[in-house]
């Protein structure tokens, strides 16, 4: 049941709240345009909210993310639509899109939700929680992480058992569980997709066993290191025991044709380089080893940090993890030919990560007509024109930030969300369109 | 200082390799090969030294003869490398560097050569038959010696000479070492591997290999009692029933089986059949003609109608004279010697090693 559509009408859609697409919206919103910015999450902030420190300078992840993420929420010219879904995207004539937006039921009141988290302490419903990878549970009633943004509370109506607890806990009277999802017409001149990447899913390949417990993904390690960690201490799935022997196989899903994806993801080499470098001091007795084909530290400061690694103690062994086998203690072999000795080895470790890939999202293409959205052949957003700009998608008006085109770090995506939001801002200007 | 032949990678490609030189030496390859253990490792190497065009080192290597081609490297290999078929190259590639007459490189790079060899063989036995200086008996009494004498005959010059070579450049160049006791002890090796082709077994963890193991090894030995049946025990004249069934049986193994290996190459669901080299399609086909005639043969010399229907034999015998001459010391037939030696001469390096 769905009540009766309402009519928006703004300058730009920005689709995609992660770190791009935040940017983009501020610098669209700060030339006096009205920017619509829709995110499907409760949360903005995208995957690098939920990163522990930044490469090469160790900043912290959430210290540069949030301050962006409060401006954004406090724009005159940007209203943001979280927690929304976004069906599809139609260019009506030369000048502007129609855009159909569904703004799913969060059960809360937003407006008036002050963040007190007492119905989430009434909830007696306690599910994974799919913000720490299932690590650990959270209630039904929830908000998704301390430092999310907008940091209410929601309802997963799935889960939830609808005995009232949260309602008769909330002081604002702000629960509703008669709340419908709300669907939009939205009418914009200009669109810039931000829609990010993929992670890729270790269990396509079934040697690396990602099935056993101490087999996680280099996200799952990101979590354990991060402010809003679940635990306060980096200990291995299976026991609860602190990791002795850790192991990073770099390459999980990228330049692999086995796995269809040829490219390298660019952003593996250096986020396993500062995870070691940060399990160093969490796990000051461990030994972390490093498993790669090639160490692509090209960035300005990358190789500097990567020599840092190596002075603090991390173990670098070029070889590709060919097979990794669980025993009963839970450890893991991992098999590998030592490229500069030629021999074959098997070593054991106790926790294993696997520095996972980034992948093309399936999305965008679904949301336009098909055959106006062109991809590359790695299914990434076809760029039409690089050597002038990096923004430009196959459709005139639609601009491409972030790592919709691309694999490509954070301040790579903050350079391209800027590049996109300018190409969009000149759009509009030139054309002048009027609605 | 190692020698670099640049144009080895060309070469190769004569003999079926592909895109190796895509590999971007991850060791994946090596780390999934069951065979490959902490002592001897392939196939990367292997790769390696073939983009290199190091071939002295290949030439030195027992390696590739210790692959018995699961090919879970190609399979598993992040740049389709496929490096299960560049050992198979290998291995052709070294039975020509093993024959002192150079006839197998000949053979193995040209198909044409094949085709003119097998050719003329028709032309030699048809002309022989034809120009009446034997009649039917004579030819197959003759076809008879034949047999014998080419068994010892390419044995004692071309088989022998080209294991001796091997041995010369695998065992001889690479550990200078001979001791009799070492060379006797390790001869178990020889024989086990020669007769049981065990490491298939433990090569690949699909079901399919073990399947795959038992079909070979019927085949072999259904081929190595055919040869005695045959032979020894003159199978197209006996008169004894044990002979003569035992003929039947071993011969409907070997084109039944082959048959099988026949679909397998054309259907290219492994592998190990997917890039069949025009070397592999003659030795099955052959081999199968092979058991198919000489059970004709028979069955037509049981209903008494051979007299009558002598082309049958003339099949039978030309294809027999192509497989004596151009398979067995050329071509792929080789590969049940020089794996079986190179199991041997590994288990004598090593021992030479410690």
């Amino acid at each position: 049941m769905h009540t009766a559509k309402e009519k928006l009408f703004y300058d730009a859609v920005v689709v995609g709240g992660g770190i791009a697409g935040v940017e983009a919206a501020i610098n669209i919103g700060n030339n006096n345009l009205k920017v619509l910015l829709i995110e499907k999450d409760l949360t903005l902030g995208g995957k690098m909210i939920l990163l522990s420190k930044v490469f090469p300078t160790l900043d912290c992840g959430a210290c540069i993310t949030t301050p962006k993420l409060s401006e954004v929420a406090r724009h005159p010219n940007v209203t943001i639509f979280t927690y929304s879904e976004v069906k599809n995207i139609n260019k009506q004539d030369k000048n502007y899109f129609k855009i159909n937006v569904t703004k799913k039921a969060r059960y809360v009141e937003e407006s008036n939700c002050t963040g007190c988290q007492l119905c989430e302490d009434a909830c007696p419903v306690v599910v994974p929680d799919q913000y720490q990878y299932g690590m650990v549970g959270r209630k039904a009633a929830y908000i998704p992480f301390n430092i999310a943004s907008p940091r209410i509370a929601s309802i997963d109506i799935d889960s939830c058992t609808l005995c009232g607890a949260c309602e008769k806990a909330c002081p604002t009277s702000c629960i509703d569980f008669t709340q419908k999802d709300e669907d939009y017409e939205v009418v914009a001149k200009t669109v810039v997709m931000a829609t990010g990447f993929e992670l890729f899913n270790p269990n396509k390949i079934p040697r690396l066993s990602f099935e056993s417990k101490n087999v996680i993904t280099s996200m799952e390690m990101e979590r354990l290191l991060a402010p809003t960690r679940p635990y306060n201490h980096v200990i291995r799935p299976s026991d609860g025991k602190a990791p002795d022997r850790l192991a990073y196989v770099l390459c999980t899903g990228s330049r692999d044709l086995t796995v269809g994806n040829p490219m390298c993801s660019q952003i593996c080499c250096m986020y396993s380089i500062k995870q070691a470098q940060l399990l160093m001091g969490a796990l000051p007795m461990a030994d972390v080893t490093i498993y790669y084909i090639d160490i692509r530290s090209f960035g300005k400061g990358f190789e500097e940090f990567y020599e840092q690694a190596k002075g603090m103690g991390v173990n670098f062994v070029k070889g590709k993890i060919g097979k990794i086998t669980e025993n009963e203690e839970g450890n893991l072999i991992l098999r590998y030919e030592d490229i500069n000795t030629g021999k074959l080895k098997e070593v054991e470790h106790d926790l294993v990560v696997l520095s996972v890939g980034a992948l093309a999202h399936q999305e965008p293409a679904c949301l336009f007509p098909e055959g106006e959205w062109k991809k590359d052949i790695y299914n990434f957003a076809y760029q039409k024109d690089l050597f002038y700009t990096p923004s430009l998608s196959s459709i005139e008006g639609v601009f491409l930030a972030g790592t919709t085109s691309g694999p490509m770090d954070i301040p790579d995506a903050i350079l391209s969300a800027g590049a996109a939001s300018m190409e969009a801002i000149r759009y509009l200007k030139q054309a002048s369109l009027e609605l | 200082m190692a020698k670099t032949d640049l144009k080895f990678g060309k070469k190769l490609k004569k003999y079926g390799a592909i895109d190796f030189n895509a590999c971007y030496n991850c060791g994946t390859c090596t780390a999934v090969c069951d065979l490959a253990n902490k002592d001897v490792s392939f196939p990367r190497n292997m790769v390696r030294a073939s983009v290199l065009g190091t071939s002295e080192d290949v030439k030195s290597s027992l390696k590739p003869w210790l692959c018995y081609y699961c090919g879970e490297c190609t399979t598993f290999c992040p740049q389709e490398a496929k490096p299960g078929e560049l050992m198979m190259s290998l291995r052709r590639y070294l039975t020509s560097r093993y024959d002192w007459t150079g006839l197998s490189g000949v053979f193995y790079r040209n198909t044409v050569a094949y085709i003119i060899g097998f050719l003329l063989i028709i032309a030699g036995v048809l002309g022989l038959y034809f120009s009446n200086i034997f009649d039917q008996e004579e030819m197959m009494h003759y076809g008879h010696y034949f047999e014998m004498f080419a068994i010892a005959g390419v044995f004692a010059f071309i088989l022998l000479p080209n294991i001796i070579r091997m041995w010369k450049y695998t065992v001889w160049d690479t550990v200078k070492f001979f001791n009799i006791k070492v060379y006797f002890g390790s001869l178990k090796e020889l024989l086990v591997h020669m007769f049981t082709q065990k490491r298939t077994l433990s090569c690949g963890t699909e079901r399919e290999n073990k399947v795959w193991w038992i079909q070979h090894l019927v085949l072999v030995i259904g081929y190595m009692s055919l040869l005695v049946i045959t032979v020894f025990l003159d199978w197209f004249s006996t008169d004894y029933m044990v002979v003569n069934l035992a003929g039947y049986l071993v011969s409907f193994f070997i084109f039944a089986i082959t048959f099988l290996f026949i679909i397998k190459r054309v259907k290219k669901k492994d592998e190990k059949t997917t890039f069949s080299h025009p070397s592999d399609w003659f030795f099955v086909i052959w081999l199968f003609f092979m058991g198919f005639s000489a059970f004709l043969v028979r069955i037509f010399v049981d209903l008494d109608i051979l007299e009558n229907n002598f082309w049958m034999y003339l099949f039978h015998i030309i294809i027999l004279v192509q497989w004596a001459l151009i398979i067995v010391p050329f071509g792929k037939w080789t590969h049940f010697l020089y794996r079986s030696f190179a199991m041997y001469f590994d288990d004598i390096v090593t021992k030479a090693n410690k």
